[in-house]
């Protein structure tokens, strides 16, 4: 007969582990009800897991693509105020507030009609005499002072078909192109790529539009920027000191509050899915009531039976926990495949972290969630169970 | 207590000349809703081993009260119990549940085989939580003695009501307790499944174990040595005392 060569297949029970196998065949008893139990768990801890993760990698790919900007401070006058320059006097003070902290480049800034030799397109001016600590040339060099010619941007360079040694006219006035500029990585105070950097002389003489200092560190520039905000801000909010490592935290802030949200979300799945199991655990002792009576009527202790209807609980939480880490993982993987997301953003210990988590809160729930039926159904006198 | 755990502990090695397990002046009360209800009054009972004994009454009378605090699954509210001459009274949970698996068996009206496991490791069972390397070599012969040697891998569901019922037998006898308790061990079988399970408790008789059986059943009656019956809780009408030991049935019932 087919039916026996397919029990002839199956594991004896293996002494060494009674309470496993029990539970193991008390589980298989009932298929489609432990497995729907065990989903519950597979959809919490992929939800933790996934979630966790997705958020580690949201954080890290933003802070990389910002950077270096924490180091960052930018001092503009503040029109509100009826500010429309900074003053030398405002100069002096942040030369004097950053000495030895980092270097400060002031700036003018502008938009103007850039010509090239057969187009003519807009672009960002800068005017600065000293633009070494705050552009990159790609083709060409950045001199150290910066007198005659322009710097141009690269978008601006493809757009007018200009190159180095090639001329553009803003404004009137021609300049021979001295170096294209890199193309930018990430985000920056100034962005070069659609701009073109004129030399001082180029600006109206009435006064600095900002000042872009670059600090030594993170510190240093909290440290400036205090400064500058107390000695600048006497009376009236005349300058605007903007901090970029602020935003930073801000961002950082932001997704600690999304990664927050979300493993909030997975925590309410697992809770659903602790329910769950704690339902399905009360209705099978239940319905075990009788054989329970009887193991403990041939002589199982109350330990025994109590283990046994644990690990059963705890197998739930094994394999949902597996299965849904698994899925997560490849889950984690498939998004890496799809979207420009970096793997090195993606296999770092903190993602590793945050699927071994969200497993071991999957079993944690399971047995706690087993806990009381097992107790019950465990506490409960023989002769009570087996009088049905 | 102490004296006690040693009672559980030793598993019928040695011999002990009295009743297997008896019951002096033993009262069961249970409190309920609607007041006590005493459901064993003041008995006395006694099995002497390879003892097979009979217990009758209408319903209600008490006799799975009586099973139960024989069987250790209960304790009596007054009186004494002795199991191989030791005060097994007021034993702890954990020291009745030894002393049930060293030195009782039980069989159940509704079999109470485990539905996952093989009729091998049904009997298994008790023996299961614990070292005991033979147990299934002992299982299996059991399920060989009771006429299963061809079913020691099938599952409950595979077997018949009698068949069940004398894996059940099997399982009360792994352990080589000194008493085996039937509650309705016939109740779910026909006449001729029935006869051939209480010539299997006839046998175990003749190994020297006791068997009480508590029944409606009056074939059951027809095969043990004795029969005493319940009335509310009370123990009397012991019909055919020490009556010679009937042998209703030839061996041909044996399939
Ligand atoms: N846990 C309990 N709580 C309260 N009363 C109980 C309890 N168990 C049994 N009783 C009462 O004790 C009396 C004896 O019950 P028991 O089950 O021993 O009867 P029985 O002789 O086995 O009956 P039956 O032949 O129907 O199985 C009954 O009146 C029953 O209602
Ligand atoms: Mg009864």
């Amino acid at each position: 007969m087919n039916l026996d060569t397919r029990l002839d297949g199956r594991p004896r029970l293996d002494r060494r582990f009674p309470a496993t196998l029990m539970a193991w065949r008390n589980l298989s008893r009932n298929r489609l009800r432990s497995t729907l139990a065990a989903l519950g768990i597979v959809i919490g801890v992929f939800a933790i897991a996934t979630l966790g993760v997705f958020g580690n990698v949201l954080q890290l790919s933003a802070t990389d693509s910002l950077g270096d900007l924490g180091t960052q401070v930018v001092v503009s006058p503040n029109p509100e105020a009826g500010v429309e320059t900074l003053t030398s006097r405002d100069l002096q003070e942040i030369s004097r507030a950053t000495a030895g902290k980092g270097t400060a480049v002031p700036l003018y800034t502008d938009r103007a009609v850039v010509t090239g030799p057969g187009t003519r397109t807009g672009a960002s001016l800068y005017g600065t005499a000293d633009p070494r600590p705050l552009f990159e040339a790609d083709r060409g060099t950045i001199p150290a002072s910066h007198r005659q010619g322009a710097l141009v941007g690269s978008e601006v360079a493809t757009r007018l078909g200009v190159g180095v040694g090639g001329v553009v006219e803003v404004d009137g006035t021609r300049y021979r192109v001295l170096a294209v500029l890199a193309e930018s990585e990430g985000i920056s105070p100034v962005s070069p790529d659609n701009a073109v950097v004129l030399p001082e002389r180029a600006f109206g003489a009435d006064g600095y539009d900002q000042v872009v200092i670059e600090a030594r560190s993170g510190e240093a520039a909290t440290d400036v920027a205090r400064t500058l905000d107390t000695r600048l801000n006497v009376r009236t909010e005349r300058v605007v000191v903007f901090e970029f490592g602020r935003i930073l935290e801000q961002i950082g802030e932001f997704f600690a509050l999304l990664n927050g949200f979300l493993l909030g979300l997975g925590a309410v799945s697992l809770l659903v899915a602790g329910v769950s199991i704690f339902n399905v655990m009360l209705m099978s002792t239940a319905e075990r009531r009788g054989e329970i009576g009887v193991l403990r009527a041939v002589g199982v202790q109350k330990r025994d039976v109590l283990r046994t209807l644990l690990v059963e609980a705890a197998l739930l939480g094994l394999v949902g926990g597996a299965v849904g880490a698994v899925l997560s993982v490849l889950t984690v993987f498939a998004l890496w495949w799809a979207t420009p997301i970096e793997l090195a953003v993606v296999l770092v210990a903190r993602n590793a972290g945050a699927v071994l988590v969200a497993f071991g809160f999957g079993v944690v729930v399971s047995l706690l969630s087993g806990l009381y039926p097992a107790w019950k159904a465990a506490s409960e006198r023989p002769a009570e169970a087996l009088r049905g | 207590m102490s004296e006690a755990e040693t009672v559980a502990a030793d598993s019928g090695g040695e011999r002990f000349d009295g009743p297997t397990i008896e019951l002096r002046r033993v009262r069961k009360e249970y409190e309920s809703g609607a007041g006590t209800v005493v459901a064993l009054d003041d008995v006395d009972f006694g099995v002497q081993p390879g003892e097979f004994v009979a217990v009758v009454g209408p319903s209600g009378s008490g006799k799975s009260t009586l099973l139960n605090v024989l069987g250790l699954l209960d304790t009596p509210t007054s009186g004494l119990r002795l199991l191989r001459g030791r005060d097994v009274t007021s034993l702890d949970d954990e020291a009745r549940t030894r002393a049930r698996k060293d030195a009782i068996g039980f069989v159940f009206q509704d079999f109470f085989l485990i539905p996952s496991l093989t009729a091998t490791e049904n009997v298994e069972l008790p023996t299961l939580f614990g070292d005991d390397p033979t147990a299934t070599d002992r299982a299996r012969d059991l399920l060989r003695r009771v006429g299963l040697g061809d079913r020691l891998d099938h599952t409950p569901n595979q077997l018949s009501g009698g068949q069940k019922q004398r894996v059940a037998i099997a399982r009360a006898l792994v352990n080589e307790p000194a008493v085996v308790l039937a509650d309705e061990p016939t109740g779910n079988l026909d006449s001729d499944t029935g006869a051939q399970v209480l010539e299997e408790f006839r046998r175990i008789c003749e190994t020297g174990v006791s068997v009480v059986a508590v029944t409606h059943d009056p074939l059951v009656t027809e095969y043990a040595d004795r029969t005493v019956e319940l009335v509310d809780g009370r123990l009397g009408g012991v019909d055919d005392r020490h009556r010679s030991r009937p042998r209703p049935r030839p061996r041909e019932a044996d399939e």
